[in-house]
């Protein structure tokens, strides 16, 4: 171990890594592979379904009701588009060129490409999401490391039981008692979409509006998300606290405060980034769910509008686009993680 | 300056700490020497005031009770006035933070000063402790433990506190760092109080003034470190050096019997003490003062078992014994070393009564002895050089083991043969009826001598007394005897005065050594520091040729060598 | 460590009201014919009609009673979440156990796998294959375990990896111990605990996704299911039906789903030392 070194009399000095390179040499071999074969698992998937399927691409491709809707003319277009008339490998070199140009079909349902549809609905959920994250992470974690600072008090015990009772519940239906509670009895906050539509608000206004919107939609994914968090950094605190380093904290004589926060608080904040990270696909999914309770018009409204009319290029789309979402946000969560786990970064 | 009444901590339903009393000044070094679960640690921690569990006393530092003070005011105090440095494992420095910022931390807690200034203070201190300016940028896991040592000290030591308590501060360190760390503690414990808790007793001779012996939860025995190592006087202390070797220790290695187990009435360590008596279970002994040595022991300490004063022989107007002064003490092996015609196996018969002595006194267990009676054989037996003729060649084994108890008229035959089964199994012998009918000569010299020891501890001696047992046997059969007698030492508390002319042998098994020439005792002392520092001529000579070193005649030896203590003066 | 579970649970106040909760809803489920008198798929009465003396909770859009309907829900449910935790667990078993065991390149094989498949957002793509495929139950239940392996397999794979470390284990080799004995002896026993706790975390995670397929409007039409009837429910809120409808539906989906969650908590403590509840240690002067 470190003795053999020091016998040695050799003690090699690491210097600080740029920290690029230690992206480079960290990163690539083994999560960033994995994302990108989840990538191209999705769109393998997105190719190969349709094909699978018995009757002709395009029949497969858009499905039985989009195509009595359909004139022949589009049919032609589409056929052309993506070479549906012409082999399995042409149309895999189209579908991979279209994909590189951000092509990513056509919704029959909406008329429009695919992309665009996809682009007008995106903001309004990474808006959602965002913010549902960073609000239910924050309180999360500061609830949590109160409660695990002083483990088997009445408010730990109380906190705990509330949050996991809470955490049980699914994301759906805390949204849809919020919205019955708020919305439909007691009329307080408005029942659906984004933004009052036609209202003509700006500046401020608009923002206030926006926020009135958001107000239940986005407690109800805090709800959910908080128990989670909260339990995580309470667990990693108790953990903590039981760890050497904080006996040298207290024996040097550090406050409370300290201890909590810039001891045992900054060291659990590495476990919790990590879960945060494997969290995010039920992060989207849970916001998904919430935008069809309160018709929001984000992502999961037009997944839901896409399911019922069978729009499966829309479906496709969204997929990609989530997925790539996911990924990247799972990307950034790992870079956070380096960043703050000296550890990882300075590797002897 | 710091003054502790009475500790008493206890967690749950475990008592850590019965009741320890101590004092320290300014400058002193106390080592707190134990085994594990004996409380050092739960001491250390509750004078910061960091221990789990309840506790009750007194420890008062700097005028102030700090058992009776609040968590804030203890929080002042922690890491100011006094501080402790932990063992090194892996987790005692914040994985996440910066050296240099936790040094700084240290400060800052305690004094409003600048953030630069307490980074610059911070690290003026950890170029103190040898680390350099690169180093104190970096993170706990990228330095080796020598170095997170180093740190932990530094932290420790950053606000100039009165009080420094060392938990294992060498433990998880190869021998070179730790002399490095050893270095660093001479000079970080300076006009300080200090406290070092150790298992190792080489470390505690090395940094501390004096040395407490903790054993479940109180002091066994406290004074000079060095009196402590030397010539231990509590059984414990003695079990625990015995178990710990040095470069100087010579006898093998031998353990405690039993089991450390807290809870118990009277003297914690009775049940695994060889020599209890009845109030040790009862009643917790009281720390007594001798000599400047603090002793918890009932009977004041490891007791002695034979006294002989002024003992002299005549035989045929030859004095063969001249005013020999010796003193065994209980659990120990003293060994009489000498040339043959030196007068030691004359000295161990008068003891045992087979020559009675014309002058002197024989004091066995603290009351003369006057005549040889039933009571007295059953405290003192012998065992001889020539296995095969020490035991009667007309009778078996079992009669053999059977003789003593029969002349002796002790208990009932079934009684009798259950012990002689007992000792001959103490012996690591057979029991079964078929060896038990064996002749002396159908079995070996090694065999035949375990009989001869097994005969011996039938009536359950304390003091054996062994003449050249294993001369005339086979090396290896020699070691597995001698193997066998230092166990018996260890499980039962046996004193064995060991006869021999063989000084090697001697010192593999004795304590104590006392060296043997024309009747005259010339040295006596610890066999280690016999064997290195001789002092009487005739000793020098002796150690000499068993080191293989011939020089001087044994002419001139004898024309050196002056009968009488008086004389032996002019050669110290 | 040892962990014995069956004392936690006895001991914890939590996982008794989640063991609770789950057996009530299964006494529920298995004895629904018993508990109405209608079948859940008969129109028996008028549409909308509120919670009266013949039907419990009312009836819903098409005159079905609702209170058969959500215990006959109920066994939809527990199915899937017994049929997923058995075959997602055994799965991660097998994936996490032998790349544990095997190492190489296997290993490395199967973990990038494992990783990209965690990181998928899973509810999408099921909604893509499930709308490919019309699913049927057992397709449903297939589908959702293979989606709910892998974050089993990961910590099965850490969990055998630390194991495998662990000097009884090297001990049992030095008498020549072979792999079978070995693991039959030493690892199985010594995963118990975690495969317990992965069993429960799979059915949680299996009826949150059932329901909230159907919800979404992918699921069998031949089954009852919850989130198929939250679904339909929703979309009369204005008429008040949800008193009766969705709020009822919903409180039985949350408390199977708080159950799993109560019971799989104390599990996930009992393994933890440190998150014992060690009484002493309440004694403490500071914090």
């Amino acid at each position: 171990m470190n003795s053999a070194k020091a016998e040695c009399g050799i003690l090699e000095q690491k210097r600080e890594h740029s920290f690029w390179k230690i992206l480079g040499k960290n990163l690539f071999p083994a999560s960033l592979q994995s994302y990108l074969i989840a990538l191209g698992a999705i769109f393998s998937l997105n190719f190969i379904l349709p094909r699978l399927m018995p009757g002709d691409p395009l029949h497969a491709i858009y499905g039985d009701e989009a195509l009595v809707a359909m004139t022949d003319e589009m049919e032609a277009h589409l056929i052309r588009q993506f070479s549906l008339d012409k082999s399995w490998w042409d149309q895999m070199l189209a579908y991979i060129m279209g994909l590189l140009q951000g092509d990513l079909g056509f919704s029959y349902y909406y008329r429009e490409q695919v992309s665009q549809v996809i682009m007008g609905a995106l903001p309004w959920t990474l808006l959602l999401a965002g913010l549902a994250l960073v609000i239910a992470t924050a309180i999360g974690i500061i609830l949590g490391i109160e409660s695990g600072f002083c483990r088997g008090s009445s408010l730990d015990r109380g906190l705990v039981a509330s949050l996991m009772f809470l955490g049980g519940f699914p994301d759906f239906f805390i949204g849809i008692l919020l919205l019955l509670i708020f919305a439909v009895s007691l009329d307080v906050l408005p029942l659906s979409g984004a933004a009052s539509p036609y209202a003509g608000y700006e500046g401020l206004a608009y923002i206030f509006d926006v926020l009135k919107h958001l107000a239940l939609p986005l407690a109800s994914m805090v709800l959910v998300q908080l128990g989670g968090i909260f339990l995580l950094t309470r667990n990693t605190m108790v953990t903590l606290l039981g760890e050497s380093f904080i006996l040298t904290a207290r024996a040097k004589g550090c406050p409370e405060s300290c201890i909590k926060y810039s001891h045992a608080g900054r060291n659990s904040l590495l476990p919790v980034t990590t879960a945060t990270g494997m969290h995010i696909p039920h992060l989207i999914t849970g916001a998904l769910f919430i935008e069809i309770v309160f018709s929001y018009p984000g992502i999961g409204s037009l997944l839901n509008t896409a399911i019922a009319a069978r729009d499966y290029p829309l479906i496709q789309g969204i997929l990609l686009i989530v997925t790539v979402t996911v990924l990247s946000a799972n990307f950034l969560v790992d870079l956070l993680y380096m960043r703050l786990d000296p550890r990882v970064r300075y590797a002897r | 300056m710091l003054s502790i009444r009475d500790l008493k901590v206890s967690f749950g339903k475990t008592q850590i700490l019965s009741g320890v009393d101590l004092d320290l000044e300014c400058g002193e070094c106390l080592a707190l020497v134990g085994e594990s679960g004996a409380g050092k640690t739960t001491l250390g921690l509750s004078i910061m005031g960091l221990a789990k569990g309840s506790s009750t006393g007194e420890i008062s530092f700097q005028e102030k009770n700090l058992l009776a003070l609040s968590e804030d005011e203890l929080r002042q105090l922690r890491g100011r006035e006094m501080a402790m440095v932990f063992q090194n494992v892996e987790d005692a420095l914040d994985p996440v933070q910066r050296i240099q910022d936790q040094i700084a931390e240290a400060i800052t807690v305690h004094r409003s000063i600048s953030t630069k200034n307490a980074m610059d203070m911070a690290l003026k201190h950890l170029l103190s402790v040898g680390l350099n300016e690169e180093k104190a940028r970096l993170y706990p896991h990228q330095l080796s433990g020598g170095e997170r040592q180093r740190v932990l000290i530094s932290m420790a030591l950053v606000n100039d506190p009165d009080l420094l308590i060392l938990d294992e501060p060498t433990a998880s360190l190869d021998a070179l760092t730790k002399a490095d760390i050893i270095r660093l503690f001479r000079s970080a414990i300076l006009g300080r109080i200090c406290i070092v808790i150790t298992h190792d007793i080489s470390l505690a001779a090395a940094l501390a003034d004096r040395m407490a012996v903790l054993y479940a939860g109180r002091i066994a025995e406290m004074g000079r470190a060095e009196d402590l190592i030397r010539d231990p006087r509590h059984p414990y202390t003695r079990g625990l050096i015995r178990s710990y070797p040095d470069m100087t220790t010579t006898k093998d290695l031998q353990g405690i019997p039993g089991r450390l187990a807290h809870g118990l009435s009277g003297c914690p360590f009775h049940e695994r003490c060889t020599q209890r008596i009845d109030i040790c279970s009862k009643i917790m002994p009281p720390q007594i003062e001798k000599d400047g040595r603090l002793i918890a022991c009932h009977r004041g300490g490891i007791v002695p078992l034979l006294e002989i004063i002024s003992l002299s022989h005549a035989f045929e107007a030859n004095y063969v014994l001249r005013d020999v002064n010796l003193t065994l003490y209980e659990g120990e092996t003293l060994a009489l070393v000498g040339e043959s015609g030196s007068g030691k196996s004359t000295l161990s018969k008068a003891i045992i009564g087979l020559h009675e002595p014309g002058r002197g006194q024989i004091i066995l267990e603290g009351s003369r002895v006057i005549k040889r009676d039933a009571a007295f054989y059953s405290r003192v037996q012998m065992i001889f050089q020539n296995p095969k003729e020490s035991v009667s060649h007309r009778m078996n084994v079992l009669d053999a083991v059977l003789e003593p108890l029969q002349v002796q008229r002790k208990g009932s035959h079934e009684a009798r043969l259950r012990r002689a089964k007992e000792v001959l199994d103490l012996v690591e012998l057979p029991i079964d009826d078929d060896f038990l009918k064996k002749y002396p000569h159908q079995l070996s010299g090694g065999e035949v001598q375990r009989v001869a020891i097994a005969r011996a501890l039938s009536l359950g001696p304390k003091l054996l007394i062994a003449d050249e047992p294993t001369s005339a046997l086979d090396p290896s059969v020699q070691a597995k005897i001698l193997k066998l007698l230092m166990n018996l030492q260890e499980k039962m508390g046996l004193s064995i005065l060991f006869v021999t002319h063989d000084i090697a042998l001697a010192r593999k098994v004795s304590d104590r050594m006392a060296v043997m020439h024309k009747g005259r005792i010339v040295e006596e002392g610890a066999t280690n520091e016999i064997l290195i520092h001789p002092q009487h001529p005739y000793t020098r000579r002796l150690v000499d040729c068993a080191f293989g070193r011939y020089g001087m005649e044994n002419a001139e030896i004898e024309m050196m060598v002056e009968p009488g203590p008086v004389a032996l003066e002019k050669y110290c | 460590m040892h962990v014995d579970p069956i004392g936690e649970i006895s001991h914890d106040p939590l996982a008794r009201i989640g063991l609770l909760m789950l057996a009530i809803i299964t006494l529920m489920a298995i004895f629904a014919p018993l508990l109405s008198s209608y079948s859940p798929h008969d129109y028996t009465g008028e549409i909308f009609s509120p919670p009266g003396m013949d039907h419990l909770l009312g009836t819903d859009s098409m005159g079905q009673d609702i209170w058969v309907r959500l215990l006959y829900g109920a066994r939809t449910s527990l199915v899937v979440a017994g049929a997923v935790a058995l075959l997602s667990s055994s799965l991660s078993v097998l994936v996490g156990a032998t790349a544990a065991l095997a190492g190489g390149l296997y290993e490395r094989f199967c973990m990038r796998i494992v990783d990209a498949m965690i990181s998928l957002p899973t509810i999408i793509v099921m909604i893509l294959v499930a709308a490919y495929l019309r699913p049927s139950l057992p397709l449903l239940i297939l589908l959702i375990s293979a989606f709910t392996w892998p974050g089993g397999a990961r910590i099965v794979r850490s969990q055998v990896l630390s194991l495998k470390e662990r000097m009884h284990i090297n001990a049992a080799r030095t008498f020549g111990a072979g792999w079978r004995h070995i693991v039959s002896t030493h690892i199985i026993p010594d995963l118990s605990p975690i495969i317990s706790a992965l069993m429960m975390q799979d059915a949680r995670r299996a009826v949150f996704m059932e329901a909230g397929l159907a919800f979404l409007g992918v699921s069998d039409p031949m089954v009852i299911s919850w989130g198929k009837m939250m679904h339909q429910a929703l979309a009369f809120t204005y008429l008040d039906v949800w008193q009766w409808w969705l709020v009822p539906t919903g409180l039985a989906l949350s408390a199977t789903l708080i159950g799993i969650s109560f019971l799989s908590c104390s599990l996930e403590t009992a393994m933890n030392p440190r998150l014992k509840k060690d009484h002493a240690r309440d004694n403490v002067r500071y914090g």
